[in-house]
C-alpha cells in the first residue's frame, strides 16, 4: 500500500465524510430536541436533491445558489411536517411516531417516482469535472465544496444553537420540556422550528451532492443508513457529535475499503456502531443524562 | 375493552344465516374462475388475450433500471398485437401483466406465483440474476415458461431446469467474447496486453463475470491480477478506484449497474486512472445513451463496453429503435434490447404451438429457430440447458459523446480508438 494510495483514501473519505456530517446533523437536532426517530430524513434529503437540480435547471443559475430557494423550502416542508403530522401524536408512545415517519419516506419515495419517474438525473456542472492535483493525489472541487459546506452549515447551526436566544430556546425544550414551558418558552413553536432547522440540514446535505451525485427517488437511503450510525457515535442530540461523527465514518469507511477485503469495507463503521452502544451509549459527545 | 368484544358476538349471531350464504357464493365464484377463466388459456382455446407475465424491480434501488425494463417488454407487446397476435390463435392478442420484484430475490418468490395464479402462458424477467434465479426456481416448480431477457450468471441455465430460457449471453460467453476481442485488438493494433484490473459490484452479477474472467483469462493470455468488488450502495467507491489505480494493469474491466457505473467511471477520471482501456463487461451504465449525454464528454470519452446491442444492419431493429423512441420519448438502451426480445421468442413460440398452454409453449420453446429478431446475431436457439446459442455481445466505444459499435468489424458504426488516451 503506497503512501499516495493512503492520503487519496483518507483524504476522499474525510470530504464524503462532511456530507454524512450534514445529514446526520439534521437528524441528531430533531431527535435531541423531540426524541423523535426521523425515518423520513434521507426522502427530505431527496427532496432537496431535486429542488436544486430543478432550479438550477429551469431557472439556469448555478447549483450552489439554489441553497437560498432549497433552505426555505425544505424549512417549511420540515415545519408543516412537524405541524400536521408529528405534533398530534407528540404524546403517543416513540414508535408510532417512528411508524409514522416511515410512512411519510415511503410516501414521498413514491411521490418522488410518481412525479419525477425512476429516472437517473445527472446535473451537468463545468465544476464536476474539475480537479485538483498534489504529486498523483487528486481531489475534486465539488467534493471540497460539500464539505465547505458542510463546515459552515453546522458552523451556523452552532452558534444558533449556543449563542442567540431561540437557540437557549431550543435546548431548553429538549432538556426540561416542562420547566421551559412554565418559562414561557412556547414549546409548541420551538418544536416546528426544531424540525424546520433537521429538514433544511437534509436539504442542504442534497444540494451539496447533487453536483456530483446522480439523482434518482431513493438516494436518500444511500446516505441515511451512515447517518444513523454517526448520529449514535456522535451522540444522540448532540451537533458537534454529529459533525465529527461524520468525519470517523467516512474515514472509517476509507480505513475498512482499504485494509478489508472486498464488501468487508462497512463492517468497520458497523463495528464502531455496535461497540459504542455496547459501552459508551451515550456516545462521544452525548450528554450523560440523554 | 367490554364494547368490542360483545360487538363481536352480536357480528356473529346476525351473520350466522349470511355466512352460509356467503360461502356458498364465494365457493361457486371460485369454482366458475376455477373453471371458466383460468383454464380457458391452459385448453389453448382461443382467448381474447393471452397473459404473459414480466418481473422487473419496478420499485426499489433499481427503479430506474427496471421502468426500462418495463418499457422495453411493453414495446415488444405492443409490436406483436399491432402485427395481428398470435395469428395461429385466431389474433389473440397478449396481455402484459406487471410484476415487481422491488430488487429482492425473497419477492420474486411470490410474484412469480401470483403470476401463475392469474394464468400466465410464460413469464420473462427479471435484470438481476440474484432475482432470476430465484423467479426461474419458482417458475420451474410451477411448470411456468421462463424466458429469461436480461440476467447473466451462468447458474441460471445450469440447472437442468425444463422450462428456463435465456435469449442474452451467458456470463462465460459475455467474458469468453469480451477477452477474445481484446486480444484481437491488441494483436490488430500490435499493442501488448497481458493484465487486467477488475472492479466490480458485489451481487451474483458481478461476481460471476470476474469469476470468469479469472478463470478464462489465461486462454486468451491474459492475467487478472487485482480484483476489486463494491456494493451499489456505497456512496463513495475512491478508494476501490484507488486499489485499481495502484494495480497498474493494461486494462481496467468494470461490471455494474447504472448509478454506482456512474461513481466508477468519475472515479476514474478524477484520479486520472489511464489504462490501456476501460472496459465495462455488461456495464449497465457504460453503452447506455443517458449516460453519455448527462456525464459529458470529459469523463465517458474513451470508455468501451462489451455488451447487449441490437444489429445495427438489420432494419428491423431500425424500425423498432424508432418505433419505440416515438412511443416513448427516450431510446432503447442495449439492455432494453434485449428485455424486449423474449416477448418476440414467446409469440414465435406460440405460432408454431398454435396454443397459449403452458407446456406446448414450452416444447416449442425448445425448438425455436427465430430470426425475426433484432439482435447481431443468426437465429435464436436454445442449447439443451435453455441458453441461447448464438447470442453475441458487441463492443461499443463512446466516441464524441455517442455510443458507437466499434467491434466486430462485421457491425461497426465507428472506428475504434485504441489504446485510448484521455
Amino acid at each position: 500500500m503506497d503512501f499516495t494510495f493512503v492520503v487519496q483514501s483518507l483524504l476522499n473519505g474525510l470530504l464524503i465524510g462532511g456530507v454524512y456530517s450534514l445529514v446526520a446533523i439534521g437528524l441528531t437536532v430533531i431527535f435531541g430536541v423531540m426524541k423523535v426517530i426521523n425515518f423520513a430524513h434521507g426522502a427530505l434529503m431527496m427532496l432537496g436533491m431535486y429542488a436544486s437540480y430543478w432550479i438550477a435547471t429551469l431557472l439556469q443559475i448555478n447549483v450552489y445558489a439554489t441553497i437560498a430557494f432549497v433552505l426555505p423550502l425544505l424549512f417549511i416542508v420540515g415545519v408543516l411536517f412537524q405541524k400536521v403530522l408529528i405534533a398530534p401524536i407528540m404524546d403517543a408512545p416513540e414508535h408510532n411516531q417512528l411508524f409514522l415517519t416511515l410512512g411519510v419516506m415511503l410516501f414521498l419515495q413514491n411521490m418522488a417516482v410518481y412525479l419525477w419517474t425512476p429516472d437517473f438525473r445527472i446535473l451537468r456542472t463545468p465544476y464536476a469535472n474539475i480537479n485538483y492535483y498534489i504529486g498523483d493525489i487528486s481531489i475534486s472541487l465539488v467534493h471540497i465544496l460539500a464539505f465547505a459546506m458542510a463546515i459552515v452549515f453546522s458552523g451556523i447551526l452552532y452558534i444558533i444553537l449556543h449563542k442567540t436566544d431561540l437557540g437557549r430556546a431550543i435546548r431548553a425544550s429538549s432538556e426540561e420540556p416542562v420547566g421551559a414551558k412554565l418559562m414561557g418558552i412556547n414549546i409548541k413553536r420551538i418544536y416546528w422550528i426544531t424540525f424546520g432547522i433537521g429538514a433544511a440540514c437534509a436539504g442542504v446535505a442534497g444540494t451539496a451532492i447533487t453536483p456530483f451525485f446522480p439523482i434518482y427517488p431513493y438516494v436518500g437511503d444511500i446516505f441515511v443508513l451512515t447517518a444513523y450510525v454517526v448520529v449514535v457515535l456522535g451522540g444522540m442530540g448532540s451537533v458537534f457529535g454529529a459533525f465529527v461523527g461524520g468525519l470517523i465514518i467516512g474515514m472509517a469507511d476509507s480505513i475498512g475499503a482499504m485494509i478489508l477485503p472486498g464488501s468487508m469495507k462497512s463492517v468497520l463503521s458497523f463495528v464502531i456502531f455496535i461497540m459504542i452502544l455496547l459501552f459508551k451509549p451515550t456516545g462521544l459527545f452525548g450528554r450523560q443524562n440523554a | 375493552m367490554a364494547t368490542p368484544k360483545s360487538n363481536k358476538h352480536a357480528d356473529k349471531k346476525i351473520t350466522r344465516r349470511d355466512f352460509i350464504k356467503n360461502t356458498a357464493l364465494a365457493t361457486a365464484a371460485a369454482a366458475t374462475v376455477g373453471t371458466i377463466g383460468f383454464p380457458n388459456v391452459l385448453r389453448g382455446a382461443a382467448p381474447p388475450e393471452i397473459p404473459i407475465g414480466h418481473i422487473h424491480p419496478l420499485s426499489g434501488f433499481l427503479a430506474f433500471d427496471g421502468q426500462e425494463m418495463r418499457k422495453a417488454v411493453m414495446w415488444g407487446v405492443q409490436e406483436v398485437n399491432a402485427a395481428g397476435g398470435i395469428k395461429a390463435l385466431d389474433g389473440a392478442k397478449l396481455k402484459l401483466i406487471d410484476a415487481d420484484s422491488e430488487g429482492k430475490p425473497e419477492k420474486a418468490i411470490s410474484e412469480v406465483e401470483r403470476l401463475e395464479r392469474e394464468g400466465v402462458a410464460a413469464i420473462t424477467g427479471c435484470y438481476q440474476s440474484a432475482v432470476t434465479i430465484v423467479a426461474t426456481q419458482i417458475a420451474e416448480k410451477l411448470q411456468v415458461p421462463f424466458v429469461v431477457g436480461v440476467a447473466s450468471a451462468e447458474a441460471i441455465t445450469e440447472r437442468g431446469f425444463k422450462y428456463t430460457f435465456r435469449v442474452q449471453p451467458s456470463s462465460s460467453m459475455f467474458v469468453g467474447h469480451a477477452l477474445d476481442y481484446m486480444r484481437q485488438l491488441a494483436e490488430k493494433t500490435g499493442t501488448p496486453l497481458e493484465t487486467i484490473a477488475y472492479i466490480h459490484e458485489n451481487t451474483q452479477f458481478g461476481g460471476t463475470l470476474a469469476d470468469f474472467t479469472e478463470k478464462m483469462a489465461g486462454e486468451y493470455g491474459f492475467k487478472v491480477i487485482k480484483r476489486v468488488e463494491y456494493s451499489v450502495k456505497a456512496p463513495d467507491v475512491s478508494t476501490e478506484v484507488g486499489k485499481i489505480k495502484a494495480a497498474g494493469a493494461d486494462l481496467v474491466f468494470a461490471s455494474g449497474y447504472f448509478g454506482d457505473g456512474v461513481r466508477v467511471a468519475r472515479a476514474l477520471s478524477s484520479m486520472r486512472v489511464n489504462p490501456k482501456a476501460i472496459v465495462g463487461i455488461a456495464q449497465g451504465g457504460f453503452s447506455h445513451p443517458k449516460f453519455v449525454s448527462e456525464l459529458g464528454g470529459e469523463v465517458t470519452q474513451g470508455i468501451m463496453d462489451v455488451n447487449f446491442q441490437y444489429d445495427p444492419n438489420s432494419p428491423k431493429a431500425a424500425k423498432t429503435l424508432a418505433g419505440f423512441e416515438a412511443e416513448y420519448g427516450s431510446k432503447m438502451s442495449p439492455s432494453m434490447v434485449y428485455a424486449y426480445s423474449p416477448v418476440g421468442v414467446i409469440a414465435d413460440a406460440m405460432e408454431r404451438a398454435g396454443s397459449a398452454d403452458r407446456d406446448a409453449v414450452r416444447a416449442a420453446l425448445v425448438k425455436t429457430s427465430f430470426t425475426d429478431h433484432i439482435l447481431p446475431q443468426g437465429p435464436i436457439e436454445f442449447d439443451a440447458t435453455g441458453q441461447n446459442i448464438n447470442a453475441n455481445p458487441l463492443l461499443m466505444q463512446i466516441l464524441s459523446g455517442k455510443v458507437e459499435i466499434v467491434w466486430p468489424e462485421k457491425y461497426k458504426t465507428a472506428g475504434i480508438v485504441f489504446p485510448f488516451k484521455r
